[in-house]
């Protein structure tokens, strides 16, 4: 307020009633902050202590000795891997797909756009349920091909890498789709028709200057898609042979069945820690996506 | 609208690719659709015969479904009642005042939506299982809360945001007191999207699959754990009665969230954009 | 050096009004409030009496606002009191002190109908059903409304939302109705028709308005007093004509009408006036009697409209005309004035008799019409 009385322009609209305000914002944010610090916080940070303890209660390392050795290291790498690929495969559809979808005229981009989103909606179970039958020996695909004569059919696509690839391309894409659709209404097509205005063709448009311009946002949404890809089960455990086994099948086989809480929680931690390494990794990119257009626009 | 002119060849290619890539997506919810009407409910597609017999043994003595689908809805039903009330507390606490550490209180909610979906359930489990509280369908619902809330409270954030503050001011201008103000004012503006937040609360934890598998025990099964089991080890036909069912469920719902917000359009800005609600289903895991 | 303007109590109210209360609707003792190291409002003190159309007229940052919303409670004071009727209110929260505020933006309750509206101030007063449906049915007849009851506020214009923001703020008869730039965002047909309709309809019902604006016009249209605020003080609490023509400070005269500011020197003092020694031009003009000794530095101030052109003999200097803009039933002329510095002055005089550019004329005006300033005092 100081500030705006040294100026001539006038103050934007603010909430009057502010002063008595602060008392009441406190108290007001007690239920949440209370709840998650013991429902949220609390339990990760037992999560760790226990991945760091003994049978007899002392100091160890040696769940992380264990999770990062032998069968539990090519998990690691099986998940790392798988989730690459579908980080992979959901960018490119996505961007495809984004783009094909900004083209359209806006009753059929709204369409597109539902065929997308509601699937995000329903139950990963469900979906992956449907892409069981769909990939089955005697499903729709395996059908089709053979019936087309494609040689080689019926093909094996599930309980093997190439289906759990599906199933999860299939759960990321929505995602991959919708933060790519973001990107690219930023771009000012404006900027483009300039440079057609140069004499830039169109393959030079794309490479020189729409590529540049969503790139921050691609990496973003393909960091995303490999953070979240991380933690999958569902998918993975249902569609994917013992082979395709990911670190999340390795928690959930651990508490439900060997009763292994400390190695579990050895490797959340890990999880959670390639997370938010991730994460980190999205913020720097993110944030040199903006410096860079900051310089641009300066 | 300013584009560079694409050719008849590249659009073509483009709907092309893009049909397929849709198909990819709504296949496997079709084709559930359609094989749950089948009377062979696993191998051979297009169907041979049409049947309700899989819809008819959900209810059949013996089966496990009712219980199941009574449980998730209680459970969905508590999730809700919880989420809501942190969700406008802790919405109105971080759009209307000062709050001391504001960015601090938003990561904390945004915490859930970040971690993967099994290192929450995880923690929860050894939260719950020296208490003995494991397949209490209340600890699976304060399970479910800690993953709907932050979608209440991001969905409320929205809809605040959207009611003019100094509506309140007005209201005070002519003698309503603070009771008065929220009742006749920000209430009935923030109807529509407390009735959003709530169906997406309940979506959230009616489909949670993680913390309920955790922390369920023999009886005390959800209907999500209870379809995993029938796809690991049932092999219980009815299954896909059960996914066309929970298909119906989230396109209505949806349609229910499409509705409130048409119907309460004009009283605020934007309450949620098709946009934000995905972003802000939990990643960490598949989504919902 | 600026002035408190602790006004006269016995202003009546205007003819003709109905008026409910007569006597002083609102007084202000010494209102201070800063943020910070900046001083918003010093010390401000004013009384209004009952039926009376106050402006607060300043610029941005001259305090006006702010002492409005320490009227209405929606700010609190360092120091000061606040009295309404003979109510202290000061530390009252708003809901608790019974006034009008009409605001700038409207605020007009999107999920209510206009007549929902302009009843919610009297659904919280316990007034029955009946007696609601007739006030406001009253009131929007007043403003024009009738019919538009069933409205939602978003099918209404700028104008017509304006208008039902003030029914509400009246129709509960607040001893006091606060206004805070409330035709801002209109354009300026409208707000010449509504600036009438207002003042019109507080005629009528004799409300006591208080009126926040930063256009001279408006408030010289509308007010029956208007306080001039810089820097949080109130430079001169004056009926219009007043401060048009007696300003106290050389902000006030420069505020209200753009004078022109001629240094000079007091010569001497007749009967009926003092007659200033031109710095520039070495002429003499005579100004109202002022009881500054002679040989004090002085500004003589007078209004663009009171400056007339003349032969080069009768006026109290000479110069050539530099500019002259014609603007609808006016003629704007620069004149540069012969002699030292050469300053320019600056005239409005009717289209008809104006002056053309490069003519050479002499500038006269009434002795009247010319104010005096100590050259340090601050303007």
């Amino acid at each position: 307020m100081a500030a705006t009385l040294t100026t001539k322009a006038p103050a934007p609209p603010r909430k009057l009633l502010a002063s008595r305000r602060t008392r009441a914002g406190v108290l007001y944010a007690l239920p949440v902050v209370v709840y998650l610090l013991v429902l949220f916080v609390y339990p990760i940070f037992s999560t760790l202590f226990l991945s760091l303890k003994n049978a007899n209660g002392s100091f160890t390392l040696h769940w992380y000795a264990d999770a990062l050795t032998g069968v539990n290291l090519s998990v690691l790498f099986t998940t790392l891997r798988i989730s690459a690929e579908t980080a992979l495969f959901s960018l490119v559809f996505g961007f495809i797909l984004a783009n094909a979808i900004s083209r359209l005229k806006p009753l059929w981009a709204a369409l597109a756009m539902l065929i997308v989103v509601v699937p995000h909606f329903i139950s990963a179970l469900v979906r992956t349920y449907g892409w069981i039958i769909l990939l089955g020996d005697k499903g729709l695909v395996n059908e089709t091909l053979t019936g087309l004569r494609v040689p080689g059919a019926p093909f094996q696509l599930l309980y093997n890498e190439l289906g759990v690839v599906i199933g999860t391309t299939s759960m990321m894409l929505p995602y991959t789709v919708l933060l790519l659709y973001g990107v690219m209404r930023g771009v000012d097509r404006r900027l483009l028709a300039a440079a057609a205005s140069m004499g830039a063709g169109r393959v030079t448009i794309f490479r020189r200057i729409y590529l540049p311009m969503v790139a921050p946002g691609l990496a973003s949404a393909g960091l995303l898609s490999f953070i979240l890809s991380l933690g999958y089960y569902i998918t993975p455990a249902l569609m994917g042979g013992p082979k395709q086994t990911m670190i999340a099948t390795l928690i959930n086989q651990q508490v439900t069945k060997e009763n292994q809480w400390n190695g579990a929680a050895a490797q959340g931690v890990i999880l959670l820690l390639l997370t938010l390494a991730g994460l980190l990794l999205v913020k720097l990119v993110s944030s040199l996506g903006a410096s860079r257009r900051k310089r641009s626009a300066s | 609208m300013m584009q560079p002119r694409s050719t008849i060849a590249g659009r073509i290619a483009l709907t092309a690719i893009a049909t397929v890539i849709l198909l990819f997506l709504a296949l496997p919810i079709a084709v559930i659709l359609v094989t749950s009407f089948s009377n062979n409910a696993f191998a051979a597609f297009p169907p041979e015969a049409w049947t309700l017999n899989w819809y008819k043994a959900l209810f059949a003595d013996g089966s496990k479904w009712p219980t199941a689908l009574t449980l998730s809805a209680f459970v969905a039903c508590l999730s809700t009642v919880f989420s809501l009330i942190i969700g406008v507390t802790a919405a109105t606490a971080l759009t209307r005042g000062e709050l001391p550490l504001r960015s601090a209180v938003y990561a904390l909610v945004l915490g859930p939506l970040v971690i993967p979906q099994i290192v929450t359930a995880l923690g929860l489990f050894l939260l719950f299982e020296p208490a003995a509280m494991l397949g209490s369908p209340l600890a699976i619902a304060l399970g479910h809360t800690v993953l709907a809330s932050p979608i209440a409270v991001l969905i409320l954030i929205a809809t605040l945001r959207g009611i003019d503050e100094r509506l309140e001011d007005a209201a005070a201008s002519m003698g309503a007191g603070r009771l008065t103000i929220a009742r006749r004012v920000t209430f009935p503006l923030a109807a529509p999207g407390m009735i959003a937040a709530a169906i997406f609360s309940f979506i959230t934890s009616f489909d949670e699959f993680y913390i309920s598998q955790f922390l369920s025990s023999v009886d005390t099964v959800t209907l999500p754990v209870q379809v995993y089991n029938s796809l690991t080890f049932d092999i219980d036909p009815s299954v896909t009665a059960v996914s066309a069912i929970l298909i119906a469920f989230a396109v209505l719902a949806l349609g229910l969230v499409a509705l409130v917000r048409w119907l309460g359009s004009g009283r605020q800005d934007s309450l949620l954009s098709v946009e934000n609600t995905v972003g802000v289903t939990t990643p960490g895991g598949e989504a919902v | 050096m600026a002035e408190f303007g602790i006004a006269a109590l016995s202003v009546t109210p205007v003819a003709g009004a109905r008026t409910t209360a007569t006597g002083k609707a609102l007084s202000v003792v010494a209102l201070r409030k800063t943020y910070g190291d900046v001083v918003a409002v010093d010390e401000a003190s004013m009384e209004i009496a009952a039926g009376e159309f106050v402006t607060f007229l300043g610029a941005s940052g001259s305090g006006k606002t702010t002492t409005l919303m320490m009227i209405a409670g929606f700010c609190e004071p360092d120091s000061g009191t606040i009295t309404v009727g003979d109510r202290d209110v000061t530390k009252l929260a708003p809901q608790k002190r019974n006034l009008g505020f009409v605001f700038q933006q409207y605020l007009l309750f999107p999920h209510m109908s206009v007549s929902e509206n302009v009843a919610f101030p009297l659904t919280l007063r316990g007034v029955s059903k009946d007696e609601i449906r007739r006030r406001v049915g009253e009131t929007l007849e007043i403003a024009g409304l009738s019919g538009f009851g069933g409205r939602k506020p978003r099918e209404l214009s700028g104008g017509q939302q304006q208008r039902v923001a003030l029914c509400r703020a009246l129709v509960y008869r607040p001893p006091v109705i606060l206004m805070d730039e409330p035709l801002g965002a209109l354009d300026k047909k409208l707000r010449d028709q509504l600036q009438v309709e207002i003042k019109a309809i507080q005629r009528e019902l004799g409300l006591t308005v208080i009126y926040v604006t930063h256009d001279q016009e408006e408030a010289l249209v509308m007010s029956d007093r208007i306080a001039v605020m810089r820097n949080g003080l109130i430079e001169q609490f004056d009926t219009p004509r007043e401060l048009f023509e007696r300003p106290r400070t050389p902000f006030v005269a420069d505020f209200l009408g753009a004078a022109n500011f001629l240094p000079g020197r007091i010569e001497q003092h007749t009967d009926a006036h003092t007659l200033v020694r031109i710095d520039s031009s070495g002429g003499l003009i005579k100004a109202r009697r002022h009881q500054l000794p002679s040989g004090t530095q002085v500004k003589a101030a007078v209004q663009p409209g009171r400056l007339r052109a003349c032969a080069t003999d009768d006026g109290f200097c000479t110069g050539t005309v530099e500019t002259a803009t014609y603007v609808g039933t006016l003629v704007r002329a620069g004149v540069r004035i012969d002699g030292g510095d050469a300053p320019l002055l600056r005239l409005e005089v009717p289209a008809g008799r104006g002056p053309v550019a490069g003519e050479r004329v002499g500038i006269t005006t009434d002795p009247d019409d010319v104010n005096l300033f100590p050259t340090e005092q601050a303007g």
